[in-house]
C-alpha cells in the first residue's frame, strides 16, 4: 500500500519539483507565468501577445510524462530534425517523443512567425503620415540610438557580440523583429529577450512620460501642430514598392522582414486585394499571433531563463528602451529648433516603433499640456519610421554578426 | 552577406572597447544613412506624383466643353464648378450651419483626416433624457 502510494507521487507532476535538480526553477517560472497572466488580463497590458506567451511559459514548466512539451535543446545550432521525427533517445536510452511546442517552434526558429506578424502590420498600418512629411524618417532613425547604446552596455556586461546584438534590438521597440534578429544570432537569448521586448513596450506609457518631461520644457510641448498635406493614392502605392527597392538593395539581409512589412502595406493600399489585406489584418494575424506567442513563452523553460543573464538581459533592455526615448527626442528638439516651434518634439519619442503605443502616448502628453492639441496622427509619422529604422538596424546587425 | 563590412565574429568571441563602438556608431550611421536616403526618394518621388497629377487634372479641365449658354446665365456657372467637389448633401437636423461647421471642423481636427476626405451624412441634436 505504502509502495503503490510513493509511486503515485513520485510519478505525480508535484514531485518533479522536488525530485528533478532544477524543478524548483520551474516552480518560480510558474509563479512568473501566473504573474504575466495577471497583468495580461487585469491591468490589459499588451494582453494579445502577453497572454499566450504566459500560457505557453506556464505550460512548458510544467512537468510532463515522457520528457516535456519543448525541447530547446533540439533548436540550437541547426534544428534536429531526426529529434522531430521522434528518433531521440535521452543519455539514459528513454525514448523522447516531440512535444506540440517543438512543431510550433519551428515556425520561429525559420522566420515564418516574425515575416507574418510584419506583413500583418504592414497591412494595418498608413503611412500616409510618414509621407506627408518624410522629415519624420529623422526621428525614427534617432530612435535607434537605444540599440547602440544597448549593445555597448552588454558587451561590457560580458555579453558577445551575437548576444549583445540581440539585447540591443529591445531597444528597437519591436517585437517581430527583435525574435527575428534573436533567433537567428542567439537564440538560447529567444525567450528573454521577447518577454523582455513585449513587457517594455505594454510599459511604455509609463517608461516613457518622464524622458519627455525631462527633454523638453512646458513650451515646446505645448506647440500645436499644422495639419500636413493630403497624401494621394499613388504616393501610398508607390512607397512600399520603393521602401522595399531601396532597404533590399543596401541591406539584403532584412529583406524577408521589411519585404512581408511593404507587401502587407501594398495589399492595403493597393485597393485590388481587400481580400488578403483583411485577411493579413484579421485572420492570420491573429492565428500567428497564437503559434508566436505560445512558441515563444515556451522558450522560458525554468532550468535556463532563470540566470544571472535573465536579469542583465531586463535591466539592459529598460535602458535601451530610455535611451531610444531620448534619441528620438534629442531628434524632436533638433526639429523644433530647425522649424522654429512648428514641430511639437514630443512626437520624436514615437520613433520607438511600438505602433501605435509610442504614438499614443506622444499625443497624451502633448493634450496635458494643452487640451486642444491632437498629436496623434503627427506622431504615427516617427512611429512608422521606427518600424522602418529598427528593421534597417536589425539588418546591419545580421550583417556584422550573423 | 556584404563582404566589405563583414567583421566575422565567432559565437563567444569578445569585442574590445575599441571596436565596440565602432561597430555602435557603425549602426546608427547606416540606419541614418538608409533613413536619409529614404527621406530624399520619398520626398522627390512625391513632389513628382503631385506633379503628374495637377498637369493631369489641369489638361482634364481644359478637356472639358465650354457651356454654350454661357453668357445668357453667367451666375448659374458658378455653382456649377462647386458641384464637382461636392460629397453629398448634409442633412441637419434641429442643428443650425454655424454649429455644424464647428462640429466638422473638430472632427477633422480629432482625426487628422483633411475636411475634404471626409464625407458627413447628416447632423442631429440628441437631447438627454
Amino acid at each position: 500500500m505504502l509502495e503503490v502510494l510513493k509511486n503515485l507521487w513520485e510519478t505525480s507532476g508535484f514531485a518533479q519539483f522536488f525530485l528533478d535538480p532544477d524543478g524548483w526553477k520551474s516552480g518560480i517560472m510558474i509563479l512568473i507565468a501566473f504573474a504575466l497572466l495577471y497583468m495580461a488580463i487585469k491591468k490589459q497590458f499588451e494582453p494579445l501577445l502577453l497572454l499566450p506567451i504566459a500560457f505557453g511559459m506556464l505550460l512548458t514548466n510544467l512537468p510532463w510524462p515522457g520528457g516535456g512539451i519543448f525541447h530547446p535543446e533540439w533548436f540550437e545550432g541547426d534544428i534536429n530534425w531526426a529529434a522531430l521525427g521522434g528518433q531521440y533517445h535521452d543519455a539514459a536510452g528513454n525514448h523522447i517523443d516531440p512535444g506540440l511546442f517543438d512543431f510550433l517552434y519551428i515556425g520561429v526558429k525559420m522566420d515564418i512567425f516574425p515575416c507574418l506578424i510584419f506583413m500583418a502590420v504592414g497591412a494595418m498600418t498608413d503611412f500616409g503620415p510618414l509621407i506627408s512629411r518624410p522629415s519624420s524618417f529623422f526621428m525614427g532613425a534617432g530612435a535607434q540610438f537605444g540599440i547602440s547604446f544597448a549593445f555597448v552596455v552588454a558587451c561590457l556586461l560580458g555579453f558577445d557580440p551575437q548576444g549583445a546584438a540581440s539585447i540591443g534590438i529591445i531597444g528597437g521597440a519591436d517585437g517581430p523583429t527583435a525574435i527575428y534578429l534573436t533567433s537567428k544570432l542567439a537564440p538560447e537569448l529567444l525567450g528573454a529577450i521577447a518577454i523582455a521586448a513585449y513587457s517594455y513596450m505594454a510599459l511604455i506609457p509609463m517608461i516613457q512620460p518622464p524622458v519627455m518631461k525631462l527633454l523638453t520644457t512646458k513650451k515646446m510641448r505645448q506647440v500645436k501642430m499644422e495639419q500636413t498635406r493630403p497624401v494621394s493614392k499613388t504616393e501610398k502605392i508607390c512607397f512600399p514598392i520603393i521602401v522595399t527597392v531601396v532597404c533590399v538593395l543596401i541591406l539584403p539581409s532584412v529583406a524577408p522582414l521589411l519585404g512581408c512589412l511593404m507587401l502587407g502595406n501594398l495589399f492595403r493600399e493597393s485597393g485590388v486585394t481587400d481580400r488578403l489585406s483583411d485577411t493579413a489584418q484579421n485572420a492570420m494575424c491573429n492565428i500567428v499571433t497564437i503559434m508566436l506567442g505560445t512558441s515563444v513563452g515556451a522558450t522560458a523553460v525554468g532550468a535556463r531563463f532563470l540566470k544571472l543573464e535573465t536579469i542583465m538581459i531586463i535591466g539592459i533592455g529598460l535602458a535601451a528602451f530610455i535611451f531610444a526615448t531620448v534619441g528620438g527626442l534629442i531628434i524632436g528638439d533638433i526639429m523644433y529648433f530647425l522649424s522654429k516651434g512648428k514641430i511639437n518634439p514630443l512626437i520624436g519619442a514615437a520613433g520607438v516603433s511600438a505602433v501605435p503605443m509610442a504614438a499614443r502616448v506622444a499625443s497624451k502628453v502633448g493634450q496635458k499640456e494643452n487640451p486642444s492639441n491632437f498629436l496623434l496622427m503627427h506622431a504615427m509619422g516617427p512611429n512608422v519610421a521606427g518600424v522602418i529604422g529598427s528593421a534597417v538596424a536589425a539588418g546591419i546587425l545580421l550583417t556584422l554578426f550573423g | 552577406m556584404n563582404p566589405v563590412i563583414q567583421l566575422t565574429v565567432e559565437r563567444g568571441q569578445h569585442l574590445t572597447t575599441a571596436e565596440m563602438f565602432m561597430n555602435a556608431g557603425i549602426v546608427i550611421l547606416v540606419v541614418f544613412g538608409v533613413l536619409l536616403l529614404m527621406y530624399i526618394l520619398i520626398s522627390i518621388s512625391g513632389k513628382i506624383i503631385q506633379a503628374i497629377t495637377s498637369i493631369g487634372s489641369k489638361k482634364e479641365k481644359k478637356a472639358e466643353p465650354t457651356p454654350a449658354a454661357a453668357p445668357a446665365a453667367p451666375a448659374a456657372a458658378a455653382p456649377v464648378s462647386g458641384e464637382e467637389f461636392s460629397s453629398g448633401a448634409l442633412k441637419l437636423k434641429n442643428c443650425d450651419e454655424k454649429t455644424a461647421a464647428m462640429i466638422m471642423a473638430i472632427v477633422a481636427d480629432d482625426t487628422g483626416i483633411p475636411l475634404n476626405e471626409l464625407v458627413f451624412k447628416s447632423i442631429k441634436l440628441v437631447e438627454k433624457k
